[in-house]
């Protein structure tokens, strides 16, 4: 909600451009990580009202010096509230004696370890995928964007998924022939179905046990080769249910898939990959309540995402679960 | 051993439950992913430069003279919500 409301808005924008420097995380990895990182954030987080008892969430939005001092702190997404919050927080700072608060008054040296387990960095030239999922509402012979009561939910969703060098080089085949099929690898294709076909339209989503994987079929096959490009189709179903029986299941995806991959057969890069995941979902998870009843219309898209933008170096939000993240199929 | 692993998790995976999605048109493929992708009004929030590294973003803060403004969340607000 806080992309929908607080961060939407015209004179938040303004007001955060002009005076601060803004950064965004992730409080599930930043209050775990053992470092001077993870050590400087619970320092500001602790003179705040939430102090993380029993390992609990710190979340909310913080105004703080470079050097730790805390100037506010709101965990609210209604702009009104917000731009009161923002304005609060400068006048604390200009309460600060401007030789303290003066460009390189405070000096913040280098990090020099990082806590590795909570702190996930993208393997050497892995691919960086966008995947987005959004409601979906059918119309007499099409889709069009779904309506929902739960703030935001009709929006698009965020996440990204990370493809190994050695997998994705795995669909680039030598003297690729037209109709040749192409094995994709079965961990690749788990960790598409546990971890990217999921809704987190509401909020942080359950991700599907090995269990819940009912059926996966990903075909890849040559579409067209030229000199400069080889085009793969891919063509998918997957069904994803949270019982033995799917028809019993509280939670479940029904899904086809089809979708595109382009690569450059001299240089061995992938130049395109657009995916769609279209079918029906079903349920909540539990901190997804608020789902639409019944089973509903629900679309994913993927494409390449542009790694110099750093909102789509964020991890994926299964790179929680480590190493489970890169063996879904075990 | 890698075919191995292709040709089992194949086998594996064909003993499909019955299923209920229909296919993807091929000729509603890209409409569908123009309209599942976020639209501009969607993505006003990225308006703003956000850092993704508290520490560099303490720095920038720190030589700039500014104060520091954390979008923390349980999932990250620029990923997995």
């Amino acid at each position: 909600m806080g992309r929908e409301l607080t961060f939407a808005d015209a004179k938040i924008i303004q007001l955060v451009n002009e005076h601060f420097v803004a950064v965004a995380a992730d409080d599930w990895f930043q209050r775990r990580r053992q470092d001077a990182e993870g050590e400087f954030f619970r320092k500001v987080a602790d003179q705040g009202p939430r102090k993380g008892q029993g390992g609990s969430t710190r979340q909310g939005i913080y105004a703080f010096t470079a050097d730790g001092k805390l100037l506010q702190y709101r965990n609210h997404q209604d702009p009104d509230v917000m731009r009161g919050f923002l304005l609060a927080a400068l006048k604390e700072w200009d309460k600060i004696p401007p030789a303290q608060r003066a460009k390189g008054a405070i000096e913040v040296p280098d990090l020099k370890k990082v806590d590795a387990r909570y702190a996930p960095t993208l393997p050497k030239d892995a691919l960086i995928v966008n995947v987005y999922a959004r409601i979906l509402d059918r119309t007499d012979d099409f889709f069009c964007h779904g309506s929902c009561k739960f703030p935001g939910g009709q929006r698009a969703s965020h996440d990204h998924m990370w493809i190994r060098a050695d997998e994705w080089q795995a669909l680039l085949v030598k003297d690729a022939s037209k109709g040749q099929e192409i094995a994709v690898p079965a961990k690749l294709m788990y960790r598409l179905a546990r971890y990217h076909l999921i809704d987190n339209t509401r909020g942080e989503p359950p991700m599907w046990a090995r269990k819940d994987v009912h059926s996966a079929q990903i075909k890849l096959v040559v579409e067209a080769v030229t000199l400069s490009e080889v085009r793969l189709k891919l063509t998918g179903a997957v069904l994803l249910a949270s019982d033995a029986d799917p028809k019993a299941a509280k939670r479940g995806f029904d899904v086809s898939l089809y979708g595109q991959i382009c690569y450059e057969p001299v240089k061995g890069k992938i130049t395109k990959l657009n995916v769609v995941a279209v079918g029906e979902h079903w349920g909540e998870g539990t901190f997804t309540g608020g789902a639409r009843p019944g089973r509903n219309p629900f679309g994913m898209a993927f494409e390449l995402a542009d790694p110099s933008r750093s909102a789509d170096r964020v991890p994926p939000q299964g790179i929680r679960e480590g190493d489970g993240y890169y063996s879904a199929h075990r | 051993m890698r075919l191995l692993l292709f040709t089992s998790a194949s086998i594996i995976l064909s003993l499909a439950t019955a299923r209920a999605a229909e296919p993807i048109k091929p000729e509603h493929f890209e409409k569908l992913h123009a309209l599942i992708k976020p639209q501009a009004d969607e993505e006003k929030f990225m308006q703003i430069p956000w850092r993704t590294n508290l520490w560099e973003a303490r720095k920038q803060a720190a030589a700039q003279g500014k104060p520091l403004l954390l979008w923390e969340m349980d999932g990250h607000p620029l990923g997995c919500v």
